[in-house]
């Protein structure tokens, strides 16, 4: 009976290995490893009442810009870039913030009023949430409920009603001045799962459409090369006695059944063409083995005889169309 | 000058010029290793072109003080430092490689049988696997999408996409897609038992069809057309390679041809092995990343192995003529090793059925499948 499983039989201390590398110790111990060697490290420019930071986001190669701007009263002042810190992190994943947070300091704003900011980066999705870190609030991490819009092509803004001494600002006096910590968020594993598939089938897509490119432009060059051997075919000459249409093959058999003879038909030359190809596999089946398989066809043909040679003028003749309907 | 001076003269040269007593046990430890890839490369020629020059690479890379992998007081790069960056980091060597595969590559099989290209993308799904289970060990996503890439076993693919993501993984994922590809013998055949039942393993397929040489001449133009259109990321490789085969199909530049096959190809081989293991230092090397990396490959290989056989599996539902499933084992790139494997497992079998050309088909969608999956990933962090 076959063994259904044999791939259990790699070494066992090999499936033990792996076993205890991924059982032990639990994934959340590998920590140690979670070294954030990719710390996104804003550079911030002004531009009128617009501060706009520079970063290369994580998991990103290139930099993308995001734009803040203050509107319905106040004045920005100021806009930092603030690192998740081991204690801001018990809550959430920090790796669900790809550009870490910004601080942003607005002043002017009526004591106890409203301001609004706008937060806006071709790097947003519409599937990007902007959440605030309040240390002085019960829940330190909330979704600012920001209104994610499309103001033009390529670009994603969120729109962000802060209120002074409101939950959002972070210290919490109610003093015409806002400060707002928080940044963009997106699930880091909404985001591998999304692209593990797009990207595999993306794969399957590139090469289907590759498939598909070169299915067509081989069935154009089958047929280019039929008419080619056809064009290039020497006129059939009838054997005396035989009219043109008796000696050509019919136009519906395949090439395949016109070459290949009736087995009433079997001439002595063919008989010695199957009987050297039954030769040369004995040879083979007797030599062939893992080292052999690289020269095999050389090494285990016999020396040429008459027999062969013969045989393989055969085989030789067999393979040309033009030859075989010349010779029926 | 007194005795005692001298003495101290001695030290300070045996401290401060000599490597004996900077010799740490992480570097040690190094050499052994070099050493071990030397021997595997050329007691049991184990990919012993690249395994070489790598093993070389990590043995004099580890010996304390030696002016190799930094920089000069003025800036300049010390000379392996010098073949990694202007070699790797510049990332032309591993493009010049794909310039010599594709001198060396007869795409026949694959433009006789284009089906097999679907199977050379089935073949990727360990790459995407992998990618995900590293994330879990706290890889960041780019770390992850390099070292999933070594289950596409396409060695300058590998670097190439680690010298851009994760340059720092670059010793650890090259070796080890380097090494689990010399032992794909080892490897692939218990996951093709597995997977295949004998009625399967002995299925036989048609005989090629013959191809034409417009047809081949005209691949490179075709391919490149499509996958550089759809992923434009992997032009680089993916048109260095097309050159190669062009040049190779055209028949007018023999010379060239002659010269991206062989002594290019060499020249670069050799800059490529030694650069590799030169970035094996122990302080660099020794750390978990780089350890787990040779797990995550082998289980890489393994899912890719799968993927390739399971691709045929669900092809051979709708083809009227069956493909022999043992031919999806090749479509994990590594040629022409993989396909060799086909073919002797399938000979195991029926001693009359000839795989090899069949299982050459996915064997070179592999390369393009790796190498587009590479290219999704350049994608996905630009």
């Amino acid at each position: 009976m076959e063994k259904r499983f044999a791939f259990f039989q790699i070494k066992p201390w090999v499936v033990l290995m792996l076993l205890v590398m991924v059982f032990w110790p639990p994934v959340a111990s590998w920590a140690f490893m979670d070294e954030d060697i990719e710390k996104p490290k804003p550079e911030f420019t002004r531009q009128g009442d617009i501060v706009t930071a520079k970063l290369i986001p994580r998991a990103k190669s290139t930099s993308v810009t995001i734009a803040f701007q203050i509107k319905g009263g106040g004045r920005l002042v100021d806009v930092k870039g603030v690192e998740i810190a081991k204690n801001m992190s018990s809550e959430i994943n920090k790796k669900d913030f790809r550009s870490e947070l910004f601080s942003v300091d607005v002043a002017g704003v009526t004591p106890g009023g409203e301001a609004i900011l706008i937060v806006a980066s071709p790097f947003f999705t519409k599937s990007t949430s902007y959440w605030i870190y309040n240390k002085n609030s019960p829940t330190q991490w909330m979704d600012a409920s920001a209104e994610n819009t499309r103001p033009q092509e390529g670009t994603q803004q969120f729109i962000i009603r802060i209120k002074d001494g409101g939950p959002f600002d972070s210290d919490g006096a109610v003093d015409g001045h806002i400060t707002l910590i928080g940044g963009p968020r997106d699930s880091f594993w909404g985001y591998v799962m999304g692209t593990l598939f797009i990207r595999f089938f993306g794969v399957f897509i590139v090469l289907g459409v590759l498939m598909i490119g070169m299915l067509i432009s081989g069935l154009i060059f089958q047929k280019i090369g039929k008419k080619r051997r056809s064009d290039d075919a020497p006129p059939i000459i009838p054997p005396a006695g035989q009219r043109l249409t008796d000696a050509m093959p019919s136009v519906k058999d395949p090439p395949e059944m016109v070459s290949q003879p009736e087995p009433d038909k079997i001439t002595p030359e063919l008989a010695a063409a199957i009987g050297t190809a039954l030769a040369m596999h004995g040879a083979f089946q007797q030599k062939a083995s893992m080292k052999d398989l690289n020269n095999t066809a050389h090494a285990c043909a016999p020396e040429p005889n008459f027999w062969a040679m013969d045989g393989r003028r055969q085989i030789m003749s067999d393979r040309s169309m033009v030859f075989d309907r010349i010779k029926k | 000058m007194s005795f005692e001076s001298i003495l101290e003269l001695i030290k300070s040269i045996l401290i401060t010029q000599t490597g004996i007593p900077n010799l740490t046990g992480g570097q040690g430890f190094m050499l052994c290793v070099g050493l071990l890839f030397l021997y595997l490369a050329i007691a049991k020629e184990y990919e012993p072109l690249l395994l070489l020059p790598i093993g070389f690479g990590i043995f004099i890379v580890n010996f304390p003080l030696a002016p190799l992998m930094g920089y000069t007081e003025q800036g300049n790069p010390e000379l392996l430092r010098a073949f990694f960056k202007y070699g790797v980091e510049w990332e032309i060597i591993p493009c010049v490689i794909f310039l010599g595969l594709g001198a060396m590559t007869d795409f026949g099989p694959l433009i006789a049988n284009p089906k097999t290209l679907l199977v050379g993308a089935g073949a990727q799904l360990g790459v995407f696997i992998t990618y995900m289970g590293t994330l879990f060990f706290g890889f960041t996503l780019k770390e992850a999408a390099s070292v999933g890439i070594i289950g596409g076993a396409d060695g300058p693919t590998t670097i190439y996409l680690t010298a851009k993501l994760a340059p720092h993984l670059l010793g650890a994922n090259a070796l080890a897609a380097y090494s689990y590809m010399a032992m794909v013998p080892l490897i692939q055949p218990p996951i093709m038992r597995w997977m295949t039942t004998k009625k399967q393993r002995r299925i036989r397929m048609r005989q090629l069809r013959e191809v034409s040489a417009r047809e081949k001449l005209l691949f490179p133009l075709i391919a490149t057309v499509f996958i550089v259109l759809l992923i434009p990321a992997v032009a680089p490789l993916m048109g260095m390679f097309m050159l190669g085969n062009l040049m190779r199909e055209s028949l007018v530049v023999k010379r060239l041809t002659d010269t991206a096959q062989n002594s290019l190809m060499n020249i670069v081989t050799i800059f490529l092995g030694v650069s590799v293991g030169a970035t094996m230092q122990a302080d660099k090397f020794l750390q978990w990343k780089p350890l787990l990396i040779f797990g995550f490959g082998l289980l890489d290989f393994i899912i890719c192995t799968f993927g390739g056989i399971l691709t045929v599996h669900i092809m051979n539902l709708f083809l009227k003529e069956k493909m022999n499933p043992l031919i999806g084992s090749a479509g994990v790139s590594a040629v022409p090793m993989s396909a060799r494997v086909s073919h002797v497992e399938g000979l195991k079998y029926d001693p009359d059925n000839w795989l090899l050309m069949h299982a050459m088909g996915p064997n070179l969608a592999g390369v393009i499948g790796s190498a587009a999956a590479a290219g999704m990933f350049i994608a996905m962090f630009q």
